[in-house]
């Protein structure tokens, strides 16, 4: 059947983006099936639309905006930097620590940055169609990109300083 | 667009060390002009690529099992193509209605012929799809079912 084939492909990214930028099952699954319930919507007017999977992220993330907006933003730089974030520099950094750690730097980037992120280094979602995705320019993408990984660079290297690796 | 070592330092930075996520338009010449000399982007590289192996890292949970069947139980239910050619048939012999006691042949007639189509022997026939579902697979990028059943039958 045609929506389950649509499903089966597009469902798994839209809620990873969505539990990316929430961080929270419930939310996302309610993003996920609001993206869809959106798209049976527009299916019959489908022809002149973007690419399913463009669409359906944009939608994802602006629902997603739309509920973050209604909490408090927690940016990086508002974080009291080693002190929530660290692990203590006698324990080990095991591999369950560090995807803890990223997963909590990648949290705190700003919106933006982390959806660049979001769609290109984890998704592997192409810069073409990510810029469109997030309605910006691909060089304005680039720029996005390489702020968020000079931010966790910065961080992660602040790790080593403190004696994490 | 001509590579530069600019564009291939602006390259790792934005997108890391693995080439597979360049842009794919700039992914050959950018491999190109590392292969040339490599060692003037090693440790931009080394630095991108220890990013690169944290992301791997910070895996997420699956998709909440059910969230698929609950998705789809939303969907809209494509017309059933028996249904339809019954319908159809039916507009052909009585584009006024049926009339007993007249119609009553011709209605036992379409009632055998209805059953006809459905107790034939599958055919390729049964691949038929709606207008909505070629939409559909039009959206997923296959140009509409008939390219979708090629690519997934290999």
């Amino acid at each position: 059947m045609a929506q389950s084939a649509l499903v089966n492909r597009h469902m798994p990214v839209v809620w990873r983006v969505a539990f990316r930028m929430l961080r929270d099952r419930q939310e996302a699954e309610d993003v996920t099936q609001e993206t869809f319930l959106r798209a049976w919507k527009m299916l019959p007017d489908w022809e002149d639309r973007a690419k399913f999977s463009t669409w359906a992220c944009t939608v994802a993330i602006n629902l997603c905006r739309d509920r973050l907006k209604k909490k408090k933003p927690v940016l990086m730089d508002e974080l009291p930097e080693q002190a929530d974030l660290a692990l203590r520099p006698e324990q080990a950094l095991t591999q369950k620590q560090a995807s803890a750690r990223i997963k909590a730097l990648v949290d705190a980037l700003p919106e933006r940055q982390k959806e660049a992120l979001t769609l290109c280094a984890f998704e592997g979602m192409g810069n073409i169609e990510a810029a469109e995705t997030l309605g910006v320019s691909v060089e304005a993408l680039e720029s996005l990109l390489a702020r968020a990984r000079r931010k966790l660079r910065l961080e992660l290297a602040g790790d080593s300083g403190t004696g994490m690796r | 667009m001509m590579m530069t070592d600019d564009r291939l330092h602006a390259l790792i930075a934005a997108y890391g060390a693995d080439p597979a996520f360049w842009p794919e338009d700039e992914r050959a010449a950018a491999e190109a002009h590392l292969a040339a000399d490599a060692g003037r982007f090693a440790a931009a590289l080394e630095e991108a690529r220890a990013l690169d192996l944290a992301f791997a890292e910070a895996d997420i949970p699956d998709a909440p099992s059910g969230l698929a069947a609950r998705i789809l139980a939303e969907a809209p239910q494509a017309a059933r193509p028996g249904a339809s050619w019954a319908g159809r048939l039916g507009d052909i012999l009585f584009p006024n209605g049926l009339r007993w006691p007249a119609g009553a042949t011709a209605a036992a007639l379409v009632m055998g012929l209805t059953a006809g189509v459905f107790t034939a022997p599958a055919t390729a026939d049964d691949g038929y799809q709606t207008a909505s579902e070629d939409l559909v697979y039009g959206a997923l990028g296959y140009g509409g079912f008939d390219a979708y059943v090629e690519e997934v039958s290999g």
